[in-house]
């Protein structure tokens, strides 16, 4: 599985999904024109990932805002890794907010509800 | 007489060099293979015209300053040297008749002294015979002192005596008895003036040897060094002056003149320039050819949306439509481009307000034709199928989209590349008479302002349609008790969704409801307005993210 990195833009966020090490990195602000056609390729990748046996893998997400569709994108990518979860697989989910951010900390918290085998963890960054 | 052609010789060519010089234009240089050409004020009239250029680049007017420059040089030069070589040939032939005539004298007087003895008059013939030996002479005769002829030899010579030199002595005898007399001898000139004949022939033809050597090794180098540079300037000229941009080739066979290579490469650098401003302007052109159609392409969508939100706009209800319902009502609506996924309902039905919010996904164009199948969703919903409660009428609106975009057709729901498409909602039903509403959401929560404090009533986690997860909960509904000084809000995630302040992060709804509660005391009309205007302030530079959609309401007094 190669690694897949795309440059962040105005409307799509950095994405770094590195398989061979299990560390998957969504970074920036999320409102694509078409969001399917965005997450779809990543959605894919990372199915294809968690068919192969592989170790332990370190999610980090840390946007800053995402609409709609985005939060529908993230919700399809997060369904496969809780399943990779109960198969026995260790999973992690860092959702990373800004200190004060309390709309994307709230976001994390409700996907933090559909998880109960993936690890999903509410990581506070202070400012830079 | 040999000596006519010669005198009319001298004449003829003595003449050219005092005047004007008998060198015609065109006679000995037209030899030379130059050939008549305009003059050069013509010439320059030429260049003067727009688009001469293409003329003077075949050369023609190169070949006349080549011409004139030969043609007033090579007289020149023709007259000095024939004038030098012409004054040493006529000094040279002035001494050798003036030492002919000393030698003759000479002669004379050795030939008169050899008969000075008695009986002169008698014995003088092989004085005269000695005299005939040299080849010069022509006639001598001998007198007495009473003047007649004693004797004679040659034939006597007749015409002008510059032919000959002739000269006399005396013969003296010495005693008294013998008579005196005179030897006359003349001797020819001839000789003297063929050579000063030949000797002018031989420089006339060096000279003219001189000139047309001049003439060719000048036309030579002045054709490779100048002319043929120039030519290539002024050709490559005419092809700058139609936007070819050729440059001039510097390093051929025959090297410019350091002034012409000057002027190319002064040309050369000109064509650079007007070559790189063409293609700038070329390409500034190309711009906004591309600009223009980019405008006019621009303009139909514009256009064309703006048609489309004036349907979406017809669609939705005006904010009096809960009058009957004892509500009064505030709207804010401001898809993001133009036309939007953002959706609100207002209908009183049996005395009940209904009030739907709705944010379908996507926006502009995508969003708006989710709007419309939400809108005719409802219509059959409250219409037909008459549901009131609103967590049925999420239900079966969430059946409606499914249903409409085909997201439950396969048994993994649908195909991977079909609809993944749906909405959140929001639906309140206000019953005036029993004094409640009916709260229900999907993704879209209800905001209650209640003396300066904010309560929100979350629905569902998850929207309405999107193909199935198995992860849906159910939908519930919340009952709310009205009561004074209730104000509700149902807003649409964008308006909370503002990126913007000074730590460049969303606003919230936790910020929205504050910015709502500074504004409480207004009538609802205007506290809509100033969220408005401080969502503005909030965003600062940064562009809106999304649609926004906001109903607020409040039960009227009595």
């Amino acid at each position: 599985m190669d690694r897949i990195q795309i440059p962040a833009t105005s409307r799509s966020p950095l994405v770094d999904f590195d398989f061979p090490a299990g560390r998957l990195l969504l970074r920036g602000e999320s409102y694509p024109e078409d969001a399917a056609a965005f997450y779809g390729p990543l959605l894919q990748a990372l199915r294809a990932c968690l068919d192969e046996e592989g170790g332990p893998l370190i999610v980090d997400v840390a946007l800053s805002y995402f609409n709609s569709s985005s939060a529908k994108a993230l919700m399809n990518l997060f369904m496969p890794l809780e399943d990779a979860a109960e198969e026995g697989r260790e999973v992690t989910i860092r959702w990373l907010y800004a200190q004060g951010d309390d709309t994307i900390a709230e976001a994390g918290e409700d996907f933090a509800a559909d998880f109960s085998h993936a690890r999903f963890e509410m990581v506070q960054e202070t400012a830079a | 007489m040999s000596g006519e052609p010669l005198a009319q010789g001298t004449s003829r060519r003595g003449g050219s060099l005092r005047g004007a010089g008998p060198m015609r234009r065109g006679d000995a240089l037209a030899d030379l293979g130059f050939t008549e050409v305009p003059t050069t004020q013509d010439g320059g009239a030429d260049t003067m015209r727009p688009g001469a250029l293409r003329g003077a680049a075949r050369g023609r007017n190169l070949d006349g300053l080549a011409h004139a420059l030969f043609l007033r040089l090579s007289p020149v030069i023709a007259a000095v040297v024939l004038a030098t070589q012409v004054v040493i040939a006529w000094v040279n032939y002035g001494d050798q008749i003036r030492i002919e005539g000393v030698r003759a004298q000479m002669m004379a007087d050795m030939t008169a002294r050899a008969l000075a003895r008695p009986g002169w008059a008698t014995a003088y013939d092989p004085q005269l015979q000695a005299l005939a030996l040299d080849p010069a002479f022509r006639y001598a005769v001998l007198r007495d002192a009473s003047g007649s002829m004693v004797g004679r030899l040659g034939e006597e010579p007749r015409g002008r005596n510059f032919e000959r030199i002739q000269v006399s002595a005396e013969i003296n005898p010495g005693p008294a008895d013998q008579p005196a007399g005179s030897l006359t001898l003349a001797l020819s000139a001839e000789g003297l003036r063929a050579n000063a004949e030949k000797q002018f022939v031989m420089v006339l033809g060096a000279s003219l040897a001189l000139i047309l050597a001049f003439a060719l090794a000048l036309r030579l180098a002045v054709g490779r060094h100048v002319l043929a540079p120039l030519r290539r300037l002024l050709s490559a000229m005419g092809q700058v002056e139609h936007k070819e941009w050729v440059t001039v080739d510097l390093a051929g066979r025959h090297r410019p003149s350091r002034e012409i290579a000057d002027i190319s490469a002064a040309f050369n650098r000109m064509v650079e320039g007007l070559r790189s401003g063409d293609e700038a302007r070329h390409l500034l052109a190309e711009l906004e050819r591309t600009h223009a159609r980019l405008a006019e392409a621009n303009g139909l969508v514009m256009e064309s949306l703006g048609y489309a939100r004036r349907i979406q706009q017809a669609v939705l209800p005006g904010a009096n439509a809960l009058r009957e319902a004892g509500l009064e009502v505030a709207v804010l609506w401001e898809p993001l481009h133009v036309v939007g996924g953002d959706y609100y309902w207002l209908e009183e039905i049996d005395g009940l307000g209904i009030v739907v919010v709705a944010d379908c996904t996507g926006h502009g164009v995508p969003g708006a034709f989710l709007t419309l199948i939400v809108a005719t969703a409802l219509d059959r919903i409250l219409h037909d199928q008459g549901l009131r409660r609103p967590e049925a009428i999420l239900a079966a609106l969430d059946g409606v989209v499914r249903a409409r975009l085909r997201q439950d057709a396969g048994a993994s729901g649908g195909a991977p590349d079909g609809s993944d498409d749906g909405l959140d909602c929001g639906i309140c039903v206000i019953d005036r008479a029993s004094g409640t509403l009916d709260f229900a959401g999907a993704g879209l929560a209800l905001t209650m302002l209640v003396d300066g404090e904010i309560t929100r009533i979350k629905g569902r986690r998850h929207g309405l349609g999107y193909r199935r997860t198995g992860r849906e909960e159910a939908l519930a509904g919340t009952t709310v008790r009205l009561r004074d000084g209730q104000t509700f809000f149902l807003m649409t995630d964008g308006v909370s969704d503002q990126m913007g302040g000074m730590s460049r992060r969303l606003l919230g709804h936790r910020g929205v409801a504050e910015i709502l509660g500074r504004h409480r005391d207004l009538p609802l009309a205007e506290q809509v307005a100033a969220l408005e205007t401080a969502l503005a302030v909030h965003r600062g530079a940064e562009p809106c993210r999304d649609d926004m959609a906001l109903v607020a309401f409040r039960p009227t007094m009595g």
